[in-house]
């Protein structure tokens, strides 16, 4: 592996030496550094930390020359931002490196990639460096255009473990290939009519060596090759569209499935339909048995090493409060739907005044599947080396994990005001989604003004409520903005946690931050106290550990 | 030996960027999607010579969500104006991406929509956080980019946008 880089490394000189003798080719890159200075704080639970100074950092390049592109990230994570490091995600070195080749025919990409077959369901490779998550591949890829309406995809890799680049310890690997036809674009008789219409499949295998007895499974018996298959249709006609992806996976016995056998399944279903001023989506997912990773002897509460992506469907919120209730997917274990109503009342009607009034109301409902264990697993005690459960493909299990109904409506007043107003009833399972409490029953109001005092200057204020009888009580959370377009952003927000059981645990978590931005650099600065909770991103959650003390972040682009 | 590498690298970097400040970049070309599900190279994000807006935004970002609906209601005298086009795409990954367009068309927009699900094109682009909006001109240059939105920021940004359909500088 260390010579790929070295040869990487050696073609990027090479390239852009002879781009810049030629004056041709184009070199752009990004540079992030996010710092904290933590200060301990024994009421919140933010503990002293053995280096007070912390942060993540990194550099990206990328060298560009018609369709050949070069790229580079070095990541400095060596004392990094405290969350990270809890979840392990501490090193440094050159993380990301490759050379991709791109014409209208073909794409190859040598190196680290990321990629993406249909909706995820059977693999993809992704970052989200908030999250701490990067499962790209160091491998090839290819994607080939044979012709108009057909894509043939496929990868080969090994999968990036955080900063453990000891990649001759490792045993597993990744292959995959996906193909999608695009029907109409074929037969272009269908477009005319309004019809498009796309399916297509992928078959992902993974392998990993078997020397060790796993649950109770010998080693000859532990299926070293892994396979998912999956296949998809995309149909629409005129304003009305059906997207279905559904997979299937063959005998993965690992830890976070108990090691059993069965085959692991999902499905998920979205239908739209919209015109201007009105949509509407329905979705259905089903996943059971579905977390697919490079190791078999890993956690399921560790975000690493992933192969595949079971989305949470259910709405996403930024709301501050209901951070700590966010719905985290269930890859092996989840049922449900969601279905949501966007409306605008028109524009210079009566009722929706000069610039309209719009409208959203969701709900969303998630159970476990409904498991019924095999004779076996019964005697056993532990399913492990058994076919675990059966469970009938669409029926409900006994446990509410997270349920959403929710309404909002977003009005501009005239030029200056600005008004939003909103209203959530959430029921969430704190026992199965953050192993701890019981089912919480959770009202949240959510209220925010913009006011603009000229075309510079402008106020922004929220004002949201958070009412539970459960887990920690009523939180209220307010914040004002002042911004000075388009450099200069000023704010402070406080979340009191007023109706907690415990008296001494009636904090306030305040914030300060002032932030300017020039062109694509920002720089920000803030000093506050941050509750110890969860983040969620995309529906993959982790653990945020209580902070004090005083961040600076910076980024540019160039 | 690494060392010697990395000073090499650095060095040559610095050079080229010294050499290429005044060189405005090429819009990358990247696979993304259309709403409908078809491939989409970003080559062929093209307005006819005019100038061209694109905001890389996702629905669970407010801030994108400010900044578009405050260009929504300006957007038909700039385009009356300048002929300016406004491609408006997507980040939304899989669990939300099947629901821009319902959104998009519930806001009743009328930018053209595009997905990046899997962030091809923001990695090309070499962007850190949204809202980012940059601009084109008639040669598909970036030539004025901004990150996070600010009440009022849309007036600078229509500004620019004349300039460009004026054929005046810039700066």
């Amino acid at each position: 592996m260390k010579q790929i880089k070295l040869v990487i490394t050696l073609l990027f000189l090479f390239a852009v030496g002879m781009g810049y003798a030629q004056n041709s080719g184009h070199i752009s890159g990004d540079v992030c550094f996010n710092g904290m200075f933590y200060i301990p704080d024994s009421l919140i639970g933010a503990e002293k930390v053995e280096s007070k100074v912390r942060a993540n950092s990194w550099l990206n390049l990328n060298y560009n020359n018609g369709g050949f592109t070069l790229g580079a990230r070095y990541e400095f994570y060596q004392a990094p931002l405290i969350d990270f490091e809890k979840i392990g995600y501490k090193g440094q070195g050159i993380t990301h490196y490759f050379a991709d080749y791109k014409t209208d025919l073909l794409q190859v990409t040598v190196g680290t990639f990321y990629e993406q077959f249909g909706s995820g369901l059977s693999f993809r490779a992704y970052e989200d460096r908030q999250l701490g998550i990067d499962n790209s591949l160091l491998g090839a890829r290819f994607r080939v255009n044979p012709y108009k309406g057909i894509a043939v995809k496929g990868v080969w890799g090994i999968e990036r473990n955080n900063f453990d680049f000891d990649y001759t310890k490792r045993s597993d690997m990744i292959r995959g290939v996906d193909g999608e036809v695009s029907l109409d674009q074929i037969f272009e008789k269908l477009q005319e009519k309004g019809f498009s219409l796309a399916i297509g499949g992928s078959f992902v295998s993974k392998f990993e060596k078997s020397t060790e007895y796993q649950g109770f499974i010998p080693p000859e018996k532990v299926p070293q090759n892994v396979g998912l298959h999956a296949y998809r249709i995309n149909f629409g006609y005129k304003r009305f569209r059906l997207e279905a992806e559904m997979a299937s996976k063959i005998n993965d016995p690992n830890l976070t499935n108990d090691f059993i056998y069965k085959k692991g399944e999902a499905l998920l279903v979205t239908t739209t339909y919209s015109q201007k001023g009105f949509g509407v989506s329905a979705s259905f997912i089903r996943a059971d048995n579905m977390d697919f990773r490079s190791q078999r002897n890993i956690s399921a509460t560790t975000p690493i090493l992933g192969i595949n992506y079971i989305p949470a469907i259910n709405r996403q919120y930024s709301y501050q409060l209901l951070g700590n209730y966010s719905y985290a997917s269930q890859p092996n274990n989840q049922i449900g739907f969601q279905g949501q109503v966007n409306y605008q009342i028109p524009k210079k009607s009566k009722l929706g005044g000069k610039y309209g009034t719009d409208l959203t109301f969701n709900y969303s409902r998630f159970h476990t599947i409904e498991q019924i264990p095999v004779e076996e697993a019964l005697s056993l005690g532990t399913p492990s080396g058994t076919d675990g459960y059966t469970s009938s493909f669409f029926k409900f299990g006994k446990d509410l994990l997270y349920q959403d109904i929710g309404f909002d409506v977003t009005k501009k007043i005239n030029a200056d005001w600005k008004l939003m107003l909103g209203y959530n009833y959430i029921d969430y399972n704190l026992l199965i989604l953050q192993g701890h409490g019981e089912l919480a029953h959770i009202h949240h109001i959510t209220s925010e003004v913009t006011y603009r005092i000229n075309r510079k200057h402008a106020l922004r204020g929220e004002l949201h409520a958070l009412f539970t009888k459960q887990d920690m009580g009523d939180w209220i959370y307010g914040m004002l903005e002042y911004s000075i377009s388009p450099n200069w952003f000023f704010s402070v927000g406080d979340q009191y946690n007023y109706g907690n059981q415990a008296e001494a645990m009636r904090i306030h978590y305040y914030n300060f931050s002032v932030a300017y931005v020039v062109g694509a650099t920002r720089i920000a600065a803030n000093f506050g106290k941050t509750k110890e909770g969860i983040l969620c991103i995309g529906g993959v959650c982790r653990a945020v550990p209580a902070s004090y003390g005083f961040g600076l972040n910076i980024t540019t682009k160039f | 030996m690494k060392k010697t590498v990395f000073l090499g690298l650095f060095l040559m970097i610095g050079l080229v960027l010294f050499a290429q400040e005044k060189k405005a970049q090429q819009f990358p070309s990247v696979d993304i999607k259309t709403l409908d599900g078809k491939a989409f190279n970003t080559k062929d994000i093209t307005n006819e010579g005019k100038p061209i807006i694109v905001s890389l935004w996702a629905t669970w970002c407010k801030p994108c969500l400010a900044e578009l609906m405050a260009i929504d209601d300006l957007y038909e005298d700039w385009v009356e104006e300048t002929g300016v086009k406004l491609y408006a795409i997507s980040i939304d990954d899989p669990k939300t991406a099947s629901r821009v367009a319902p959104f998009v068309n519930g806001k009743g927009w009328e930018f053209t929509v595009l997905l990046d699900q899997n962030w091809d094109l923001k990695r090309a682009l070499n962007i850190v956080d949204i809202p980012f909006l940059c601009i084109l001109n008639g040669d598909g240059e970036i030539v004025w980019q901004h990150t996070s939105y600010a009440p009022g920021s849309e007036y600078e940004v229509f500004e620019i946008v004349k300039k460009i359909a004026n054929g005046e500088p810039i700066e």
